[in-house]
């Protein structure tokens, strides 16, 4: 399966020798590191202002400097670990339950036979990824409350008898985010595995069934393995953005009462940071999350190099 | 197993029953929108409507229509979209396609390069002055360049390159064609599945984007659908300030709620309807069709 | 290699953009010299060739555009004035730090007066000073601009930067009858059947909620709110942070001048003691800290709030839904808590720093047709044009007085949104509007909105003297006044919600105790100093 060009021994060849060689595909890939240095290193002296007290008056080489101030209030203030309880929780749900989901949904969907069925599945399990959550969370609001959809369907069906007020109940809303958002991303996070399993050769199928393999089989013995590499990649990044929460709508379904539930970082950063115009802050806050998430990324890749034999590059 | 050559089998028939309850519980929302949004918002604002509009107009719409800029809006929208997802999609696997090879000079500096970048960034403003300096602030081409690339769908297709049986690559390279032509006669054809995974994922956010049109552009002109669409609906979430505005100003209604989602309704419609198309591509097993393993 | 490559890739892109970029207007304006011009001739008349401004408002939900409506087309072909407006989409704060640090700040800017980047772009040295400007250009500003403004205005370098809308000097408080948004409301018919409550006192206003819930459990068949207030968000609900200590007349200043913590005081613990004792029995729902301004209009406009402490202003299509279908309905203002004395309440409406202020960027190519236009829109003339609109369209003079038309007056009432789109008159363009001088052209209010207006006019105060004195996000105040801010989002729900007395007590002075460990202390010390200055501008 391996790409044969990939084993000729060009490390004997001088350097010059091997550009030379190399000229087309070192065309074809330069422009992008020019690009990433444009646009994603040159902006990045930004992170220093979370080692200064920056104001946007002033440039950022003529910010004071702080040192780690910024990351002693981080981790001194008094909401930090219930903030990182939250986000934890809810991404560790995201992790899983929203993760294997629409791998899930992705392996039953490939077994409806019926391809106009499937198309119209396929699309119609798209379709919330448009609603906005500034709406979604309105909807949600109403349905939640004590005369809305989901009280009324619970009543009537005698799972319980008196209203319950969802979103104002802290234990309620890890739920609420988490299986709220895998329904509306659920068709949405399908697409990238539907695209894999539309990649395995039918022959592959075709010569199972000679040998007698039924569904199950199919599935765990070939179409999991064929789509293994995506799932390993989307894995692998799905750890590493485990405190990373979807901030839109986490943003509208909170509220005074449920805070202690569902304050996670983003939304520190937002209220801590950005509201009150603190950038250092701010920034010491993100680069915290980001060195977080560049670790969790390395040591999963590493994870699954070792035992699963697939890693990001 | 045995049990499939006995019994009938009745996993397609509580597939498809578990499907269309799936289907059932994401359209209902869909559904529930578009009906707000045809029923009269005065009466909309008692609550209590679930299934069908309970005083049918389409008021909502005319108001959507009325405004001019919108037709404006849905022009720059496709413009971006278009330009923006062809040129991603082309440079992002173009490049991803050097990357996977792993005789490429210097690879993994570019990958670690690559990789840095997926989490680290300056923060919005340093952004902003960088666009500043390239002149590129309130100009179209602020919705295509910055936007170009995207380390996360180089990953994507690396993975999928990487599947390709080389076999095909060595013949076109023994008829004498050098890594790029392979690369635009061979290898995009056979990606057609990646391909349409990616153009969907950018041309979804391009169109979505609201963030963009409100910081880089200060022209009305050059606003997209999506800014147009946030502006309505998020605005009484940032109303809240107004507490210290005198009685007279906030006596103007904002938008109703049925104005809102037929904004959004209008908005959405063209990229929801770009999937079907796309769909194809996903269905069949486009690239192994070809190729003996 | 890689850095050629990178300045080549850098080049190309530059000269892409460089063709694509349409280059920005350039005012072709001739400098006149400024000693000549006289007082008394409006500067803007001297020159009204055509001259386009950028102009920001820091207002993500202004609806309208330049140039739709009649008015603004009279007006740009009245003074060659046209504008563009700049309206951010949801994220102001974001959009205006860009400005700010990109230097990219447009021609006009309006913010309200309370934003720390009012501040920052005087400090920054990116604003004109008006006074300078008005020397230089158009001494007819002087003749114009309310003289306590400018005083309010000036920065300790004796400049003035920005020029207020909506404001109320203290002295217009005593010429005219000015409304306060606070009020307490209730459903009028649920009120007249209850025999017209006192909910002044704790006890009265809880049995209040009780008899209420216990007449009319369901409103259309869902269950009555007995309690509503504003949206809580991140520093609590205005309702409980700003309304009721105004009607518990709690003053702003202790007796000593100095500023004083208004979330401390007994009558304010008292009262939150009494909201504690109603959630306690049921009363107070947990909707009023769920609930988004979306879904109270909702709610309101069912009629299920059978009391609230709103902002009368915040549910004008509600209270008008109300009114058609039963005008006894709707919500009508009645007297609320007060304190153990039973004062009369302090609502405090808007004083003299007004609403907005209006600055002009030194990136502005044209400053001298800038501050001419500003002193147009502030003059009378001006004023009277933004609020009557195109005499002939929005008004005609009925005996020697301008009146609106029967058409127009009527959309006004019932229809905003098209009125602005169709007229644009009538405060559709508020940058600069000066209330005050509305006085004398206002008409009466209509019902179902006259009640509560008039019921605001005794007890209406001016509070002047405590705007503008918080510190900004970058002194070390700022940033503890935030702190202590954003704690009333927390404290003030688990008060209202605590189980018993003895949680209530303990919340209570946790987060008394908290606030004095961030220091809050310092913060007040800091305002009590600029109190001074502030009294002594107004000559208090």
């Amino acid at each position: 399966m391996r790409n044969h060009m990939d084993q000729i021994p060009l490390r004997k060849l001088s350097l010059k020798s091997r550009i030379y060689h190399q000229r087309y595909l070192l065309f074809m890939a330069l422009p992008a590191l020019v690009w990433m240095i444009v646009f994603n290193y040159i902006p990045m002296y930004g992170i220093i202002i979370a080692f200064k007290r920056y104001r946007i008056i002033k440039s950022i080489a003529d910010s004071p400097w702080v040192g780690l101030a910024n990351f002693k209030e981080l981790f001194t203030e008094g909401d930090f670990s219930m903030v990182m309880k939250n986000t934890l929780g809810i991404g560790f749900m995201r992790l899983f339950i929203g993760f294997p989901l629409p791998i899930i949904f992705a392996l039953f969907l490939n077994e409806i036979k019926h391809a106009g069925f499937k198309r119209t599945i396929q699309t119609i399990s798209y379709l919330p990824h448009f609603i906005s959550w500034v709406v979604l969370g309105g909807i949600m609001m109403n349905w939640l409350s004590d005369a809305g959809l989901f009280n009324e369907i619970l009543m009537k069906t005698g799972i319980i008898d008196e209203p319950r007020f969802f979103l104002a109940e802290p234990e309620s809303f890890w739920n609420i985010a988490v299986f709220s958002d895998v329904w509306k991303e659920l068709g949405w996070g399908a697409i990238i595995y539907l695209a894999a399993i539309s990649g395995i050769s039918p022959a592959l199928y075709e010569a199972a069934t000679v040998d007698g393999a039924n569904r199950w089989q199919k599935m765990m013995h070939i179409t999991m393995p064929s789509i293994m590499p995506t799932v390993s990649i989307m894995l692998i990044l799905a750890i590493s953005g485990i405190l990373t929460t979807n901030f839109d709508q986490i943003l509208v379904l909170r509220n005074a009462v449920n805070q202690s539930a569902s304050d996670v970082i983003d939304i520190f950063v937002y209220r801590v940071g950005f509201k009150m115009n603190r950038f250092s802050y701010a920034q010491a806050i993100s680069l915290f999350k980001s060195v977080v998430a560049l670790i969790l990324l390395l040591g999963a890749n590493q994870i699954s190099k070792k035992t699963q034999g697939h890693s990001l590059f | 197993m045995k049990i499939n050559r006995n019994k009938p089998d009745v996993f397609p028939k509580v597939n498809a029953l578990l499907m269309i309850l799936i289907c059932f519980i994401t359209l209902y929302p869909i559904w529930y929108t578009i009906v707000l949004s045809f029923n009269d918002a005065n009466d909309a604002q008692m609550g209590g409507i679930y299934w069908w509009p309970r005083v049918f107009s389409l008021k909502s719409y005319s108001a959507v229509f009325a405004n001019a800029s919108i037709v404006n809006a849905f022009t720059i929208s496709v413009l971006r979209t278009v330009i923006g997802t062809l040129t991603h999609v082309f440079f992002t696997a173009m490049t991803a396609y050097a990357f996977s090879k792993k005789r490429l000079i210097g690879r993994n500096i570019f990958l670690a390069i690559g990789t840095f970048t997926m989490f680290f960034n300056g923060g919005l403003i340093p952004f902003f002055l960088l666009l500043k300096n390239l002149g590129m602030l309130n100009n179209f081409i602020v919705y295509i360049v910055p936007t170009m690339f995207n380390f996360f769908h180089l990953i994507i297709f690396t993975s999928f390159f990487r599947g390709i049986p080389g076999s095909l690559e060595e013949s076109a390279m023994i008829d004498g064609a050098n890594e790029f032509r392979t690369f635009v006669q061979i290898i995009l054809p056979l990606s057609m599945p990646v391909l349409a995974t990616i153009a969907l994922f950018h041309g979804v956010w391009n169109w979505n984007d609201f963030f963009w049109g409100v910081i880089f552009v200060n022209d009305e002109a050059l606003q997209p659908i999506g800014t147009y669409l946030y502006r309505i609906i998020a605005e009484t979430a940032s109303s809240n300030m107004k507490i210290n505005m005198p009685g007279a100003i906030s006596l103007k209604a904002v938008n109703s709620q049925s104005i809102k989602l037929a904004t959004m309704v209008v908005a959405t419609t063209p990229i929801v309807l770009t999937y079907p198309f796309l769909q194809k591509y996903f269905v069949k097993g486009v690239m192994i069709g070809s190729v003996k393993e | 290699m890689k850095n050629k490559l990178i300045n080549v890739f850098a080049l190309a892109i530059f000269f892409l953009t460089a063709t694509l970029f349409a280059g920005g207007q350039q005012g072709d304006k001739d400098a006149a010299p400024a000693a000549d011009l006289d007082p008394n001739v409006p500067g803007w008349t001297l020159d009204t060739s055509p001259v386009e401004f950028d102009w920001y408002l820091h207002f993500s939900w202004f609806p309208n555009q330049w140039g739709v409506d009649p008015l603004s087309q009279y007006v740009t072909e009245k003074t060659g004035v046209d504008i563009n407006f700049i309206v951010p989409a949801g994220s102001e704060a974001e959009k205006l730090n860009t400005l700010i640090a990109g230097d990219q700040l447009p021609d006009f800017i309006t913010i309200g007066w309370w934003e720390g980047f009012v501040n920052d772009m005087i400090e920054g040295d990116m604003v004109y000073a008006l006074d300078e400007l008005a020397e230089q250009y158009d001494p007819y500003f002087f003749k114009v601009a309310v003289p306590s403004r400018l005083g309010w205005y000036e920065r300790e370098d004796g400049h003035v930067y920005g020029y207020p809308n909506a404001s109320y000097s203290p002295e217009d408080y005593e010429r005219y009858d000015v409304p306060a948004n606070q009020t307490f409301l209730v459903r009028k018919d649920m009120y007249e059947a209850l025999g017209k409550p006192d909910m002044r006192t704790p006890e009265g206003f809880i049995a209040a909620l009780e008899a209420a819930k216990k007449m009319f459990p369901e409103v259309n068949g869902q269950p009555l709110i007995p309690f509503g207030s504003h949206e809580f968000g991140d520093q609590g609900s205005d309702s409980f942070g700003k309304f009721l200590q105004d009607f518990l007349a709690i003053p702003y200043e202790e007796a000593d001048g100095t500023m004083k913590d208004r979330f401390a005081d007994p009558e304010y613990k008292r009262w939150l003691k009494a909201f504690n004792d109603a959630n306690n029995k049921g009363l107070i729902s947990p909707d009023i800290f769920i609930d988004k301004r979306a879904q109270m209009e909702e709610k309101i406009a069912q009629g299920r709030y059978f009391s609230m402490l709103y902002q009368r202003t915040d549910f004008a299509s509600p209270q008008m839904t109300l009114f058609k279908n039963d005008p006894d309905s709707v919500y009508i203002a009645v007297p609320g808590p007060s304190n153990s004395k039973l004062d009369d309440p302090t609502l405090a409406a808007v004083g003299i720093s007004g609403w907005t202020v209006t600055l002009i960027s030194k990136n502005c190519e044209d400053p001298e047709r800038a501050i001419r236009f500003m002193s147009y829109w502030m003059s009378e003339e001006g004023q009277r044009d933004f609020y009557y609109g195109v005499e002939g369209v929005t008004w005609e003079m009925v005996d020697g007085k301008p009146q609106f038309l029967p058409e127009a007056k009527e959309m006004m009432d019932t229809d905003r949104p098209a009125f602005d789109k169709q007229h644009g008159a009538n405060q559709t363009f508020w940058m600069l509007m000066d209330n005050p001088m509305f006085e004398q052209w206002q008409p009466a209010p209509v019902e179902p909105f006259k009640q509560m207006i008039e019921w605001t006019y005794p007890y209406t105060v001016s509070v002047s003297q405590y705007d503008n004195t918080e510190p900004t996000p970058d002194l070390d105040e700022g940033i503890v006044l935030g702190k202590v801010k954003n704690m009333r989002g927390k404290y003030i729900p688990a008060l209202v919600t605590a189980k018993d007395s003895a949680e209530f007590e303990a919340v209570w002075n946790e987060w008394q105790q908290k606030k004095a460990d961030l220091g809050y202390d310092g913060v007040l010390e800091y305002q009590s100093e600029k109190l001074e200055i502030n009294k002594a501008k107004l000559g208090l």
